[in-house]
């Protein structure tokens, strides 16, 4: 309910207030009318009541006078009074008619409403008194008879008159009225006093009843007096006493004083009748004057009700009036003020501050607009500052941040701000992202960040390296001196692909108000800078490599080298095709096959003396021994294509190197045979010191071609590479070292010769050393351990048989691989040439002395013959 | 009055180099230590404002020595002057209080500089 009340707008509120107090005030306005209203009718009402009321009396004091008489006629029995019976009887009658004229005057309809049935009961015995008058005419009833009648009618005409003026709200007036009432009965026993005195004077005797009657009548007029005196006001009462102290007063008491002895009544009973009625008529005076007093009173209080009424109800309606207009214009301008700051208050809330709300009164709520205008002024007021801040601030963005903006996102370093918890700004350069690969930077812990990229300890490191940045007791420059990601290398991954970088790091503190706000870092990506060095360096080894070969090169014969370049070309490229070939996935003879070809080159280049491509092919060796002690796959098979081709290269190269050497030489032609294509054995003379001085033994080569014979073009290379493997055995496992060798008894240095001849058919290579020869349980033992054969089949082998073990593929009587032999190829290698060329072979060996073979290959027919 | 120095180094010829190096500059060189133990026992007796610590050292190394020479005197100035390429150990060196870091080989011009700054002068 109350929340109810609370909550209804303000107009209606005030109705809640208003309506009660106006019903109020018209409820209080009524009464205060009605009471006035009920004065005045009243008071009207009485007025005209008395008016009545004295007719009525007047009426009754003729009657008095009537019965007087009458009682004096009928005792004197028609003698005395009978003129003066007539006179009365129209004196009544007259002032009887005074009184229905009166009655229907018409003045007087609301009072005859209200007392109709006893003014019809009055006038009902006011008719009695026709009869009455005839029975007293007649003489045919006694005079006490007459005195009761006309006492009756006298009776209900003065209880009549009291009921009609008994009805007032004046407290006065009633009081003066009871006061009338009793001096009215008070005179009606005066006058019935009259009546039996005259009666009694008449007869001159009393007789007992009416004695008794009459004294009563006396007391009881008497005490009526007395009820008067009390009650009613002064002035009446001094009236009363001023009037009734005449001469016939005292002869009324005289003769009420005879009446009382009952003595001799020897009194007129008209001078009774006459002192009695001028007293009567004394008391009618003061009843008169009670009466004009009353109605008097009466007018007063009427027009003083309609006075008081109307000024009442025109003071009232002023009032009224005044406070409806009062009420209204405070409430009208109450809630128009209040809708006038709704409405502006609303305006507010809308955003629009231009006006200002105008309330003239000085009331709260004029209060609270004026503190409105104040508020608004100040909002405008910080409106107005905003605004140019925000012009500020967007000068400041288009001109400083719009810069970093676009500095930002061409910038190459990657630029971005720590805070104290090494937080990465929201706001870093766009680089940031190509540097590390990373989209989600912004915001990370520059230590989290840094996790996956660098050493723990690197890491560990940074963490304390940024704490003292950010301590403002470390001297920046000291604590910058130890960034241990001054320079560092990262491993960043995208799709997939880990790339390697080298990224610089650089810490500057950036300081607000004197203290240390945010660390400035920037990061440079120096791979490209770093890689350029590496490879400078690289370059450098290279061109230091190729000064070597250019060395290599021009230490040997441009011919030897050319046939060394050409056949190790196609003996490499022959290994491509094999491989390309290979249709099983076993490639254990596909590698067997290149280890054959790579021992063969690796021995050419020792021969010619080319350290570079000796080595290379070593390192292919390396990698194929490695693979033949597993099961061999593609896969693995590619690393070893993988060399040979490099090696092809390099060969490449060096043949570009010599094609150019050779150009310098043709234009620059020197003396001797350089540019002869004939193999010159001082290559292998050199091949053969070479390998020599490496395993410390002493070795010289002979060579004779009685016959001249010219090598075809087909067969250099053949002879070459067997030559090659023979000189090479000969002098790793053959020829003894110096020491024993003088121990044996044979020189120093070791002889290896070759012969060279032909027949029709065939041509012959004789080759011999004086080593120690083949040692044949050596061999066994190598034969048996490499698995080549076992010891039982060795029993029943004959010597040339077990002679011939060395020609088995992987058979080597080193004990340990290098360079020169051990690999157990060499022989192997050279009976595949001879067979190759469809040759023949013979050895023969005397241990201790000397290893000599023998080598058939078929005539060829040629066009040039290489000469030996 | 001028801050005490102490300088604290294996290596004799280092030492000298400091020293020499600071000769122009207004400081009271007030001893030398070889090693750790040393320089700590040193600390002890002369109380020096300044100390010039190696790290790499016998007998006690340069950050145990830092740690006691805290340990006895908190507002010393001491100066890491080291050969050591670890950047973490430097780190460890400043943790426990070290103000001041240099890389050998110095010479008089930045060992001017990092003391102005160690000892909160202006640089003239």
């Amino acid at each position: 309910m109350i929340k109810r009340l609370n909550n209804l707008p303000i107009r209606q509120k005030f109705a809640v207030i208003i309506i009660p107090l106006i019903v109020i005030i018209l409820a209080f306005d009524y009464l205060q009318i009605r009471y006035y209203y009920l004065d005045y009718s009243d008071s009207v009402r009485l007025n005209k009541a008395i008016i009545v009321g004295v007719e009525i009396n007047h009426v009754v004091h003729e009657i008095q006078k009537e019965r007087s008489i009458s009682s004096g006629y009928l005792a004197n029995e028609g003698n005395g009074f009978k003129q003066k019976l007539e006179r009365q009887r129209y004196r009544t009658d007259s002032t009887l008619q005074q009184y229905y004229n009166e009655l229907s005057s018409g003045k007087l309809d609301k009072l005859m409403e209200l007392h109709r049935k006893d003014l019809d009961e009055l006038n009902g015995f006011f008719e009695r008194l026709t009869p009455l008058r005839k029975n007293i005419d007649q003489r045919s009833i006694s005079s006490e008879e007459s005195i009761e009648r006309f006492s009756k009618i006298n009776d209900v005409s003065l209880n009549t008159v009291i009921k009609l003026i008994d009805e007032t709200r004046d407290k006065e007036i009633a009081q003066q009225i009871h006061a009338t009432i009793y001096f009215l009965k008070s005179k009606e026993y005066a006058s019935i006093e009259r009546a039996i005195g005259t009666q009694a004077f008449s007869h001159s005797r009393i007789d007992f009843d009416l004695y008794k009657r009459f004294t009563s009548l006396v007391a009881q007029q008497n005490s009526y007096l007395d009820a008067f005196r009390i009650i009613s006001n002064k002035e009446s009462i001094e009236y009363h006493d001023q009037l009734l102290k005449g001469e016939e007063v005292l002869e009324v008491n005289r003769m009420r004083q005879v009446l009382f002895d009952n003595d001799t009544l020897a009194e007129n009973p008209n001078y009774w009748y006459d002192v009695s009625t001028t007293k009567i008529n004394l008391l009618k005076k003061v009843e008169d004057y009670m009466s004009d007093t009353i109605q008097a009173r009466t007018e007063v209080i009427a027009s003083q009700s309609v006075r008081n009424f109307w000024t009442f109800l025109i003071l009232d309606i002023a009032i009224g009036i005044a406070a409806f207009w009062l009420m209204t214009t405070i409430v009208t301008n109450l809630i128009k003020n209040v809708a006038t700051l709704e409405a502006y208050t609303k305006r507010i809330s809308k955003g629009d501050l231009k006006k200002k709300v105008v309330i003239p009164t000085k009331d709260e709520l004029g209060q609270y607009a004026n503190t409105f205008n104040q508020m608004v002024l100040e909002i405008r007021k910080s409106q107005f500052a905003l605004r140019k801040q925000r012009d500020k601030a967007n000068f400041m963005y288009k001109n400083i941040y719009g810069v970093s903006l676009v500095v930002f996102e061409n910038i190459e370093q990657g630029i971005f701000l720590l805070d104290k918890d090494f937080k990465i700004s929201k706001f870093h350069s766009k680089a940031m992202n190509a540097i590390f690969n990373n989209e989600r930077i912004a915001g990370e812990n520059f230590t989290n960040f840094m996790r996956p990229l660098i050493l723990p300890r690197e890491l560990e490191a940074l963490e304390m390296f940024m704490r003292h940045l950010f301590n403002e007791d470390m001297d920046e420059e000291v604590v910058n001196q130890l960034n241990p990601i001054d320079q560092v290398k990262i491993h960043t991954e995208a799709h997939g692909v880990v790339s390697t970088k080298y990224i610089r790091v650089e810490f500057t503190r950036i300081f607000r108000k004197g203290k240390i706000q945010n660390i400035m870092v920037t990061v440079s990506d120096e791979t490209e800078s770093i890689l350029l060095q590496q490879h400078l360096n690289e370059a450098e080894k290279k061109k230091q490599q190729e000064t070597e070969r250019v060395l290599s090169i021009l230490k040997i014969d441009p011919s030897i080298l050319r046939g060394f370049l050409h056949n190790s070309r196609k003996m490499l490229k022959g290994i491509s095709e094999r491989y390309e070939n290979n249709e099983s996935d076993d490639y254990t003879e596909l590698l067997s096959f290149t280890f054959n070809i790579i021992h063969n080159l690796k021995g050419n280049a020792v021969v010619i003396g080319m350290e570079l491509m000796a080595n290379k092919f070593h390192d292919i060796e390396e990698t194929i021994t490695e693979l033949k002690s597993k099961k061999v796959r593609g896969k693995d098979f590619l690393a070893v294509l993988y060399e040979v081709d490099e090696a092809d290269r390099m060969i490449g190269e060096i043949s570009e190197m010599l094609y150019k050497i050779v150009n310098i030489y043709q234009k620059f032609p020197t003396e001797g045979n350089s540019s002869s294509n004939i193999i010159n054995l001082e290559n292998l003379e050199r091949g053969a010191e070479n390998i020599a001085k490496e395993v410390g033994k002493k070795v010289k080569l002979t060579f004779q071609n009685n016959d001249k014979v010219v090598l075809p073009e087909a067969y250099v290379d053949p002879f070459n590479d067997m030559m090659i493997q023979l000189v090479r055995n000969s002098i790793v496992h053959g020829i003894e070292s110096p020491s024993s060798r003088e121990e044996s008894g044979k020189s120093e240095t070791g002889e290896i010769k070759m012969q060279v001849s032909k027949n029709e058919h065939e041509m012959f290579i004789q080759y011999e050393d004086d080593g120690r020869g083949l040692d044949l349980e050596k061999i066994k033992l190598q034969a048996v351990e490499k698995g080549i054969i076992t010891e039982t089949e060795l029993d029943s082998m004959e010597e040339s048989e077990i002679v011939n073990l060395i020609f088995h593929e992987g058979f080597s009587t080193a004990d340990e691989a290098d360079m020169h032999a051990g690999r157990g190829q060499g022989m192997n290698l050279v009976k595949s040439i001879i067979s190759d060329c469809k040759g023949a072979y013979d050895i023969s060996s005397s241990e201790g002395q000397a290893f000599q073979m023998m080598i058939k290959l078929p005539i060829l027919e040629t066009e040039e013959q290489p000469e030996i | 009055m001028s801050e005490r120095l102490l300088i604290v180094d294996d290596s004799s010829v280092m030492r000298r180099t400091i020293e020499k190096n600071l000769s122009d500059y207004d400081l009271e060189i007030i001893g030398q230590a070889s090693n750790g133990a040393e320089a700590v026992q040193m600390v002890e007796d002369e109380k020096p404002d300044v100390v010039t610590l190696d790290i790499t050292m016998p007998e006690m190394d340069g950050i145990s020595c830092l740690e006691e020479i805290m340990k006895i005197n908190p507002d010393t100035k001491v100066m890491i002057i080291t050969a050591l390429a670890d950047k973490l150990t430097g780190l460890i060196a400043l943790d426990k209080g070290a103000r001041g870091f240099m890389y050998k080989p110095v010479n008089a011009n930045d060992l001017a500089k990092a003391f102005d700054k160690l000892l909160k002068r202006d640089g003239k």
